[in-house]
């Protein structure tokens, strides 16, 4: 018995042996450079892309010979499982797509990943708001070269807009005028899933982003010069309840794929939401005309023009762990090229966090120059999603709350800041 | 008449013949004991001890104590979601057990009396159980949409129109909601349940009752009810821990957050969304907490339900 074991482990040891004998020699056949073939574990939760990204490390792989990228996906809702898993073992990936800002900590403050200052190039090209959801919030270093940029604004349905004689609202007025004639033509204004609590921060900044401030506000919070029960931002809040009757009646019952469905089945003719519903769209209805706008400024605004609110999702980082440290690298400065970002924007369907990159897709091409004309930080996500209770998450509930009547925007702001307040200190 | 000797058996032990050392019975219960140890009392004692650190991401700080017990008592979220999700797993309970021990009780004595269709109707009665709870809640959250849901378009077809409302988006109808669609996914179990504790109580018994003038609910009361008790014990038991674990319903009504506003939140929503959802460093140190306090209060009230339900059966017989 013990000398069949014998014999077999000898077996297997010696075929293993071979073939690692194997594989380097039929590498260097292929014509590649010296030096070792380097394979690169790449993970990410974005299983709906993965040929889309062997395509992008394709052309990674052209110029970089002796580097094999390997595409892996999982699951997204059990992504921050594994990947936390694959970081602490030694098989994780070499470079993991990250969550960004608050979501991103628990792997920094694990010293799961490398910082990346001073060692990846064109970092400081990246619109700040959008580097900050790879930072650490404790040593203020940078982590991960960031993906992707989502705008938030209004998409309206071109034909139902033509058929009642609509355009795009430059005022408030105009845009309430809108509303008011769909709502009297027996249209759905506006489709919201307000049953999905993680719509209803989205939906309040395009709304009201500009009532409070944008950027502006942001910088007043974060150093304490004023908080969330700020007259502004209750202002802003209360346009929230303003447009409720631009809604489905009973949208609390409405859940977020159901709004999808009233928008793309052309039941209502304005969707409030967010960058990543185009790919959403053009599958669901690949002959819906649609395009989209920012919502116009309301009566007292802080900002004198609109803004697309934004945040950064997802980033590329280096795992601690990775022992081809060099070549881990070399590909996160291939992420920061712009070459890459077309790729994302061609390949991917996204807006690229790296500057400099072309939209082919209209609605995109549209979306981005309003961005580009005013941009905010989706505000509760960027900053305040850094302890518990999450920003987003109390929002999310008070504005359902509004919506039945059960609040008031003084007291959901008032909310707000006691839930943050139990985390943030300003001028930290 | 032969004298018959009895062997006197002591009290407490089982005559099976087999003499058995101590040691060679240890060797015996070993590959038991071995797998309870591995997959049961060591991630029980993990969860237990992970709740007294303090974490950063999935590496371990300095012990803690009760802080994370604590902060489930005193902080944001917690202070609020807590005693609210466990309010909603208390009416869950409650409401199961009146719609299993008057329904359910009632149609397996139906099922009882009736000979023909007797098996067909077990069976259609126990089919929803056997469909996972995650589609039953995803089915029910389709029929009850405000937009294109059955539901609210039958209640306006038939001049019901008042009726009709967001079930599952008004807080004070959608825990009610997550309550009837628990009830009648489980209300195969108890029919099947009572049904054979039924077919065990001896029907001379009832016919002696019978016989002697007592009427049919007389009856019930006296004799099928102290004789189904035992069932009903049961019944309870795992109704309570179902309850107070219920997650797949509740998800598929309301989402991890227990929409609309908290009003479906229950514990093991709070569970998930602290130890997945909440991406706080101390995601772990913090979940373990929740769970090792819904293990006790599960295993505490579980057996205290035993132990009523056994003395009051030794009361009646």
């Amino acid at each position: 018995m013990r000398r069949r074991i014998l014999t077999t482990t000898a077996l297997l040891a010696g075929s293993a042996l071979l073939l690692s004998a194997c594989a380097p020699s039929a590498a260097s056949g292929d014509g590649a450079e010296e030096g070792d073939q380097v394979t690169l574990k790449v993970w990410s939760w974005r299983t709906e892309d993965v040929e889309a990204y062997n395509t992008i490390f394709d052309v990674f792989e052209e110029q970089h010979p002796n580097i094999t990228v390997e595409f892996e996906a999982f699951q997204n809702t059990e992504y921050n499982q594994i990947l936390t898993t694959g970081l602490a073992g030694s098989d994780g990936p070499d470079v993991p797509m990250v969550r960004a800002y608050g979501q991103l900590q628990p792997n920094i403050e694990a010293g799961q990943l490398e910082p990346i200052d001073g060692k990846v190039d064109g970092l400081d090209e990246i619109a700040p708001s959008v580097i900050a959801g790879a930072k650490g919030k404790a040593d203020g270093k940078t982590y991960a070269v960031p993906l992707a940029t989502q705008t938030l604004q209004m998409f309206y349905n071109k034909a139902i807009f033509d058929e009642h004689g609509l355009e795009v609202p430059n005022t408030w007025d105009e845009f309430i005028e809108v509303n008011e004639k769909l709502l009297a033509a027996g249209v759905t204004p506006m489709a919201l899933g307000a049953k999905d609590d993680w719509i209803l921060p989205i939906f309040a900044d395009i709304i009201g982003s500009a009532r409070y401030g944008g950027s502006e506000f942001e910088e007043k919070v974060l150093a304490g010069e004023t908080d969330f029960t700020d007259p502004d931002y209750v202002a802003s809040l209360e346009l929230v309840t303003q447009v409720q009757k631009y809604l489905t009646p009973d949208v609390v019952g409405v859940s977020y794929t159901d709004s999808q469905i009233q928008f793309t089945s052309g039941q209502a003719a304005q969707f409030p939401g967010g960058s990543f519903e185009i790919a959403t769209f053009r599958n669901q209805a690949p002959d819906l005309e649609f395009g989209s706008y920012q919502v116009p400024l309301p009566d007292g605004a802080v900002l004198d023009a609109p803004v697309s609110p934004a945040y950064a999702d997802g980033n590329f980082a280096v795992n601690t762990k990775s022992t081809h440290q060099d070549e881990a690298f070399e590909l996160l400065n291939w992420l920061a090229t712009p070459e890459f970002g077309q790729l994302v924007a061609d390949e991917l369907n996204q807006f690229s966090a790296i500057p400099g990159v072309e939209y082919e897709d209209e609605v995109m091409k549209e979306a981005w120059a309003n961005y580009e004309d005013g941009q905010a930080p989706y505000l509760l996500l960027v900053d305040f999603r850094y302890g518990e209770p999450l920003g987003t998450a109390v929002l999310g509930a008070e504005v359902q709350k509004m919506f039945l009547g059960q609040t008031d925007a003084a007291a959901a702001a008032a909310s707000l800041q006691a839930g943050i307040s139990q985390w943030f200190t300003p001028g930290e | 008449m032969s004298a018959i000797t009895t062997p006197r058996v002591r009290r407490g032990t089982v005559r099976t013949g087999i003499t058995l050392s101590r040691r060679a019975g240890m060797v015996f219960v070993l590959p038991a004991l071995a797998l309870f140890s591995i997959f049961i009392a060591y991630p029980l004692l993990t969860a237990l001890s992970y709740s007294f650190f303090d974490w950063t991401g999935i590496v371990r700080g300095g012990f803690v104590g009760v802080e994370n017990y604590v902060t489930l008592f005193t902080r944001l979220p917690y202070r609020d979601d807590l005693p609210n999700a466990f309010v909603h797993n208390l009416l869950l309970f409650v409401g199961a057990m009146v719609f299993q021990n008057t329904i359910g009780l009632g149609l397996a004595t139906l099922l009882h009396r009736i000979g023909r269709f007797k098996r067909f109707f077990q069976t259609m009665y126990t089919l929803p159980y056997l469909v996972s709870p995650l589609v039953i809640g995803y089915l029910w959250s389709l029929m009850l949409s405000p937009l294109f849901g059955p539901v609210n378009a039958v209640l306006r077809g038939i001049g019901l129109g008042e009726l009709a409302q967001p079930w599952l988006g008004n807080p004070q109808t959608a825990i009610w909601v997550v309550v009837v669609v628990t009830a009648w996914q489980w209300i195969g179990f108890p029919v099947l349940l009572y049904g054979a504790a039924l077919g065990g109580i001896p029907q001379e018994i009832d016919e002696a009752a019978s016989i002697d003038g007592a009427s049919a609910w007389q009856r019930f009361r006296a004799i099928t009810l102290p004789m189904l008790l035992p069932a009903i014990g049961t019944v309870s038991v795992l109704t309570f821990i179902g309850a107070m674990e219920a997650f797949p319903i509740p998800y598929a009504l309301g989402g991890s957050q227990g929409n609309p506003a908290g009003a479906t939140d229950v514990m093991s929503l709070l569970f998930y969304r602290t130890a997945f959802e909440s991406g706080s460093s101390n995601a772990i140190g913090t979940s373990s907490a929740i769970a090792t306090l819904l293990f006790l209060f599960i295993f505490g009230i579980s057996m205290l339900i035993t132990w009523f339900m056994r003395r009051t059966e030794r009361k009646l017989f």
